[in-house]
C-alpha cells in the first residue's frame, strides 16, 4: 500500500513539475504574482517528490520485499543504516536519489529571492523540465516501485558485502550532490541568455552555488578514493577506471569554471567562455551518468546493462546539449569582444590554466570514449590504461602550476611589474631546491618528471607560506581560499609524486609462528582465528609487526558472507605519520602457508588531506559570500 | 580596421593549428599507451612485440592453477588455445579455477608475465569476447 502511494507521489510530483515549466511558459515572468503562483507550484512538486522518497526510506527500513528492487537490494540481517543506504547501492534507487538532491537544489535556488524575477523564474522553468525528464527516465525505464507478485519473498538477496561500507554509504550521495548542483549555474546562464540583457552580472549570482556544488564533488571523488584504498585491497588510491575519470572530468571543468567565474566578475572579460563552460560542467555532470548506468563501458562499477536506459539518456543529454549550444550561438551577438586580456595579468594565467584544464578534459574525454571507435573502426578490443593518462596529466599539471605561481605576483588587469620585486619568489624557489636536493639525497635516483613535480609542489607551498607571512607583518589582506586551496594542490602533486616512487610492497608465504623482514619491518604471524558473525564466517589472521621500536597488531581477514556466498577481503593498516603499513591476506596453500601482502604506501593520507583543504576553502568561499550579502 | 582583420585573422589561424597541434600529440599519446585485449586464440596468431603491454581475458583453465614461493602460475583458455600466465602477488577473491579472469602483462617467450590480475566483482562474469562461444 504505502510502495503504490510512493509510487504515486512521484508520478504526481512529475505532472506539478510539467506544470511549473508550463507556468513558466505562459504567464508573465516578470510580473510578481506569476513568481509566487511559480514558485509554489515547484515546491509542491519538491515536497510530494521528497515525501515519496521518504516513504521510500520506510519500505527499506521495514523490510518491505514486495518492492522487487528493496527485496533484490536490502536484508532483514542488516543493521537500519545500510537498509538505508541500500537504497543506492544500485541504478533505480541511485537515479531517484539523483533527482531527488536535483530537485533539492531547486528548491533551495527556488526559496532564495532574486532582483530579476524575469531570470529567476525560467531558471526555475529550465531546471523543472530537466527534472522531468529524469523522472520520466526513472518511472517508465528504471522504475524502483515495481511489486513482486503474487508474493513477496520471505527475505531480501542482501547489499554487496564490499558496499556495507559507511564510506561508501555517504560517497554516492555526496558525489551526486555535486554532479546536480551544476543545474543551478546552468539553469542561470541559459536563463541569462534568453533573458539577453549583457548588463547581468550572473556569474557573481550562481559563485555560490556553483563553489558548493564543486565541494561535493571534491568531498565525493576523494571518499571514492579512500574506500577504494582500503576496501578492495589494491592499495592504490585512483586506478584511472572509466567511471572515476567521469567525475574526474566535471570536477576539472567546475574547477576551470570557478577560477573564470571570478575573473568575469573582476574585469568583466571572459563571459562568453564562462557561458560555455556552464553548459560544459553539466553536461559532463549528465555523461558521467550515462557512462555509470548505460554499462557501455566495461568497468567495475558499471551496474547492470541496459541498452534502453543508455539510449533514453543519450537521448536526453544530446536534447539538452543541441537546445543549450543553440541559444548560446544564437545569442553570440550579445558580447562584442573589444574587451581584450593583457598579457601577463592575473587574467591571462587564469585564462591559460583554463586552457590546460581543457586540454585534460579533453584527453581524459578521449581515454573513456577511444576504446569505443578503436573497436568500431579495427573490430579490436582495445583499454586505455594508467600510462596514458600519467602521460597527460604529469606535464599539463607542471606547466599549469608554473603559471598558477607565475600568477601569485601578477595584478588584475595589467602585465606583471618586470621591475617589482620577486624577492618572495625567489626565496621560495630557492627553498624548493633545497628541498628537492634533501629529498633525492633520501630517496636516491628519481626520474625527471617527478623531481619536477616534487619541486613545483614545493614550490607552490613555500610560495603561498611566504605570501600568508609577508601579509601579515604588512597587514595585507590574505585571500585565504584561494592560499588555503591552491597549498592543498601543491600538497597533493608533492604526495602523489612522493606516493609513486617511494611506495613498495612483496608477497610472503607464512605460516603461523614464521616471522619475515621487510624494510625494517619485522612480522610475525601470531595467530588464526575463525569467527562466526552474524551475517558472515571470517578468518582472521593476527601479525605482530615491529619496526623503529615500536609494536602494534595487525588483523587482516578474509570473510564469507551468508546471503550472497560472497568472499571478501578486510585490509589491516597501521597509520603511521608518513606511511602506511598495509597488510592484506590471501588464500591458503597446499603446504599450509598462507599468501600476505605487505604494502608501505608513502604520503596517502596527505593525498586526501589536500582534497580536503581544497574543499575546507571553498566552504570558506561561501561563507565570505553569505556574511557579505547579509 | 583592415590590420583588425587581420590580426584576427592571424589568432584564429594561430589558434586551429594550436589545437590541432594538442590533439594529434593527444592521440599520439593514446596510441603508444594502449593496452590491446586478446583471447589466448587470438594472441597466438597475431605477432605481439614483447614490449607492448596486453591483456588477455578467457577462463582460468580446471587443474591448472600451480603456486611456488610467492608466484602463482595458471593458464587461460578460450575453450580452443589456452596460454601459460604466472604472477607474483595476491589475486583476488573471486579467482578461481573455471571462472573469468583478465590478466594485464607481458608477453615473454610464449608467456604472459602478469602485472595485474582481475576478476570482476561478479560471480557471473564472463569477458565480453568469450560471451558468444
Amino acid at each position: 500500500m504505502i510502495a503504490e502511494i510512493s509510487h504515486y507521489l512521484s508520478i504526481l510530483s512529475t505532472a506539478i513539475f510539467m506544470l511549473t515549466f508550463s507556468l513558466v511558459l505562459v504567464l508573465d515572468r516578470s510580473a510578481s504574482h506569476a513568481t509566487l503562483l511559480i514558485k509554489r507550484s515547484y515546491s509542491h512538486a519538491f515536497i510530494l517528490f521528497l515525501i515519496s522518497f521518504l516513504l521510500y526510506v520506510y519500505l527499506a527500513l521495514t523490510d518491505n520485499f514486495s518492492v522487487s528492487y528493496i527485496a533484490q537490494h536490502s536484508n532483514s540481517l542488516l543493521p537500519n543504516f545500510y537498509k538505508v543506504t541500500s537504497i543506492w547501492s544500485a541504478h533505480e534507487g541511485s537515479m531517484f536519489l539523483w533527482i531527488v538532491f536535483l530537485s533539492l537544489w531547486g528548491f533551495a535556488f527556488n526559496l532564495h529571492n532574486d532582483s530579476n524575477l524575469n531570470v529567476k523564474n525560467l531558471s526555475i522553468g529550465i531546471i523543472s523540465i530537466i527534472i522531468v525528464g529524469f523522472q520520466l527516465f526513472l518511472l517508465v525505464t528504471s522504475n524502483p516501485f515495481e511489486i513482486v507478485l503474487p508474493f513477496a519473498p520471505e527475505n531480501g538477496a542482501d547489499i554487496n558485502p564490499v558496499l556495507q561500507d559507511p564510506a561508501l554509504a555517504i560517497h554516492p550521495p555526496t558525489l551526486y550532490l555535486g554532479y546536480v548542483g551544476f543545474v543551478i549555474p546552468f539553469a542561470y546562464s541559459l536563463a541569462f541568455l534568453i533573458n539577453g540583457k549583457k548588463s547581468l552580472d550572473w556569474e557573481k549570482k550562481v559563485k555560490s552555488w556553483s563553489v558548493m556544488a564543486w565541494v561535493f564533488l571534491t568531498i565525493g571523488i576523494s571518499l571514492g578514493s579512500w574506500w577504494a584504498y582500503y576496501e578492495l585491497g589494491w592499495g592504490g588510491y585512483w586506478f584511472w577506471d572509466p567511471v572515476e575519470n567521469v567525475a574526474l572530468m566535471p570536477w576539472l571543468a567546475a574547477t576551470a569554471f570557478i577560477h573564470s567565474l571570478s575573473v568575469a566578475s573582476k574585469s568583466n572579460v571572459l563571459r562568453i567562455w564562462n557561458l560555455l563552460l556552464s553548459i560544459i560542467v553539466f553536461s559532463l555532470s549528465l555523461f558521467g551518468a550515462f557512462i555509470v548506468r548505460s554499462g557501455i563501458i566495461d568497468s567495475i562499477h558499471s551496474f547492470a546493462n541496459d541498452p534502453q536506459r543508455g539510449m533514453y539518456l543519450l537521448a536526453f543529454i544530446a536534447i539538452i546539449l543541441f537546445v543549450s549550444l543553440g541559444l548560446f550561438i544564437s545569442r553570440f551577438s550579445m558580447f562584442d569582444s573589444s574587451k581584450n586580456i593583457k598579457s601577463l595579468s592575473k587574467e591571462s594565467f587564469i585564462s591559460l590554466n583554463n586552457i590546460f584544464f581543457g586540454v585534460l578534459i579533453f584527453s581524459t574525454m578521449m581515454g573513456i570514449t577511444y576504446p569505443l571507435i578503436y573497436e568500431l573502426l579495427y573490430n579490436q578490443k582495445i583499454s586505455v590504461g594508467a600510462p596514458f593518462y600519467n602521460a597527460i596529466y604529469a606535464p599539463i599539471t607542471i606547466l599549469a602550476t608554473i603559471m598558477l605561481v607565475a600568477s601569485i605576483d601578477s595584478k588584475w588587469g595589467r602585465p606583471i611589474d618586470m621591475k617589482g620585486s620577486f624577492s618572495m619568489l625567489y626565496i621560495s624557489l630557492a627553498i624548493s631546491l633545497i628541498g628537492l636536493i634533501a629529498i633525492g639525497y633520501f630517496v636516491g635516483n628519481m626520474p625527471f618528471i617527478i623531481m619536477l613535480s616534487i619541486f613545483m609542489g614545493l614550490v607552490i607551498i613555500f610560495r603561498y607560506l611566504m605570501l600568508i607571512i609577508s601579509n601579515i607583518v604588512h597587514k595585507k589582506y590574505t585571500n585565504t581560499p584561494s592560499a588555503l586551496a591552491h597549498a592543498g594542490l601543491g600538497l597533493l602533486i608533492l604526495s602523489i609524486s612522493a606516493n609513486s616512487i617511494l611506495s613498495s610492497e612483496k608477497v610472503f608465504n607464512m605460516k603461523p609462528n614464521e616471522i619475515r623482514e621487510f624494510q625494517n619491518i619485522t612480522i610475525q604471524f601470531s595467530e588464526l582465528e575463525l569467527l562466526n558473525k552474524s551475517n558472515h564466517d571470517s578468518i582472521r589472521a593476527t601479525f605482530s609487526l615491529n619496526t623503529e621500536g615500536k609494536q602494534f597488531y595487525l588483523s587482516p581477514e578474509k570473510r564469507k558472507y551468508f546471503a550472497r556466498g560472497q568472499i571478501t577481503s578486510e585490509t589491516a593498516i597501521k597509520i603511521m605519520p608518513l606511511k602506511d603499513i598495509y597488510l592484506t591476506i590471501g588464500e591458503q596453500l597446499d603446504n599450509g602457508q598462507w599468501v600476505i601482502n605487505v604494502q608501505l604506501n608513502y604520503f596517502i593520507r596527505f593525498i586526501w588531506l589536500s582534497a580536503a583543504m581544497m574543499a575546507l576553502s571553498g566552504l570558506i568561499i561561501i561563507k565570505n559570500i553569505i556574511r557579505r550579502r547579509a | 580596421m583592415k590590420t583588425h582583420r587581420k590580426k584576427r585573422l592571424i589568432n584564429v589561424l594561430l589558434l586551429s593549428f594550436l589545437s590541432g597541434a594538442g590533439v594529434l600529440m593527444v592521440l599520439y599519446a593514446l596510441n603508444s599507451n594502449l593496452d590491446y585485449f586478446f583471447t589466448p586464440s587470438e594472441l597466438l596468431t597475431e605477432e605481439v612485440p614483447s614490449n607492448r603491454r596486453v591483456k588477455v581475458g578467457g577462463m582460468v583453465q580446471e587443474g591448472s592453477v600451480r603456486r611456488e614461493d610467492s608466484i602463482i602460475s595458471f593458464t587461460i583458455t578460450d575453450y580452443s588455445k589456452t596460454i601459460d600466465v604466472s604472477y607474483t602477488g595476491i589475486v583476488p577473491d573471486l579467482f578461481k579455477e573455471g571462472s573469468g579472469v583478465v590478466v594485464l602483462g607481458y608477453l615473454n617467450n610464449g608467456k604472459v608475465d602478469a602485472e595485474k590480475v582481475l576478476a570482476k566483482h561478479d560471480e557471473n562474469y564472463m569477458p565480453p569476447a568469450l560471451q558468444d562461444k
